[in-house]
């Protein structure tokens, strides 16, 4: 057995090649055994892995393709909260206060690099989280900061859901700043890009929803809404 | 947009296959979907090196051969610090394995786990995926004859692999 015999075996000959091996192989026995062989094997290579090619694609390889965006969240929330379940609102709204009031006790900002900082008694966006906000769309390829959704609130104020490897949360635009309304720490002991493929904090559908007025902004909307300095 | 939806739908269209071939290069099937994962990643990070017009499978199944190469390198380096490799032992102790026996998955990877890496490769791309040669060598960045070398190798020892008992 040569790789000519192989070759002819694969279809990989051109017709006058693949008629002198044929002859060969129907002259000798151990060839036409060989050949049954070999042809009995290819066949059971390709059955054993049917499986895999039949079987539902498993989730997170899934969502490694197209992350669930966080439109299709707060429509699965919303949908979610009809069928049932009406207090879960206040319990994130009250989550989402906690969040802040352990995140602002712990990590008072002190060094250059958190993206939070305190002012007149409020926190607001810093650095990396605040720039994110000020000029990254949803679309953008993923940086350290991701951003959600964009919409206006009850007051009429923008605002814009956004997450990283540490937290997620809401911002608000407000003259010179964006003013944190919400924030949830990322649950422990997961690492943070497995956390965004997986989707979203329930929490923070929750809060965008006790916020929003109407939908949020589509991809055409938010751009327009970063020319106008999120005004 | 409308370029980067396609890009993602094909990649979509592609996945069972790229399983298939995670599969077949890996141990087991957590080590496969976690290849599978890495690869779709890395291949959307690097969308900008695809040339629209050419092969996406291709490119993606070369991707997923390079990640698979470099885990193997780091997984054989701990393991020669930690523990010898085990061997597969299940092949060839099912009672009823016979040549022509149904040979279940399991079976099957385990008997391309003891092909060297490169034959275990090429023996995946071309009777497992059903790739030429020519494409296969293409892929893998080698001569055509090596390519059927290898695959001359890699099935026959397979052959008696899955027919041990």
């Amino acid at each position: 057995m040569d790789e000519q015999f192989f070759a002819w075996l694969d279809g990989e000959l051109n017709p006058e090649e693949a008629a002198e091996v044929e002859k060969r192989v129907a002259a000798d026995p151990e060839l036409s055994d060989a050949a049954a062989e070999h042809r009995a094997l290819a066949m059971q290579l390709h059955g054993a892995f049917d499986p895999v090619t039949q079987a539902p694609i498993p989730d997170r390889i899934r969502s490694a393709v197209r992350p669930p965006s966080p439109v299709t969240e707060l429509a699965s929330w919303r949908q979610r909260r009809q069928s049932g379940r009406p207090a879960v609102q206040h319990w994130a709204a009250m989550a989402a206060t906690l969040a802040v009031g352990i995140v602002v006790g712990t990590m008072v900002p002190t060094d250059d690099g958190s993206p939070f900082e305190l002012r007149g008694g409020q926190m607001v966006a810093a650095s990396a989280l605040d720039h994110a906000l000020d000029t990254q769309l949803a679309s953008a390829a993923s940086g350290d900061t991701r951003i959600g959704l964009t919409f206006r609130d009850r007051s009429g104020a923008i605002c814009r859901s956004f997450e990283n490897n540490a937290s997620s949360g809401v911002a608000c635009s407000e003259v010179g700043h964006w003013r944190i309304h919400g924030l949830f720490a990322a649950p422990e002991g997961q690492d943070g890009s497995y956390r965004i493929a997986a989707g979203s904090d329930p929490n923070l559908a929750a809060l965008i929803e006790t916020r929003i007025a109407g939908e949020p902004f589509d991809a055409k909307q938010e751009a327009k809404a970063r020319a106008r300095d999120w005004r | 947009m409308t370029a980067t939806f396609a890009f993602e739908d094909e990649l979509t269209t592609l996945l069972p296959r790229l399983r298939r071939f995670a599969h077949g290069l890996s141990r087991n099937a957590a080590d496969a979907d976690d290849l599978t994962q890495l690869t779709i990643e890395r291949a959307l990070r690097s969308r900008e090196q695809w040339q629209p017009g050419t092969r996406l499978d291709a490119w993606t199944y070369r991707i997923m051969r390079n990640l698979w190469i470099d885990t193997a390198r780091s997984r054989a380096r701990k393991e020669k610090v930690e523990a010898p490799p085990e061997e597969a032992e299940s092949v060839g102790e099912d009672p009823r394995s016979a040549i022509h026996a149904a040979i279940d998955l399991q079976r099957v990877m385990a008997a391309m786990e003891r092909l060297p890496d490169e034959q275990r490769e090429v023996v995946a791309l071309i009777l497992i995926e059903g790739f030429g040669y020519r494409e296969a060598a293409e892929l893998l960045g080698l001569p055509i004859g090596t390519v059927s070398s290898r695959l001359v190798r890699g099935r026959t020892a397979l052959l008696a692999l899955v027919g041990e008992r």
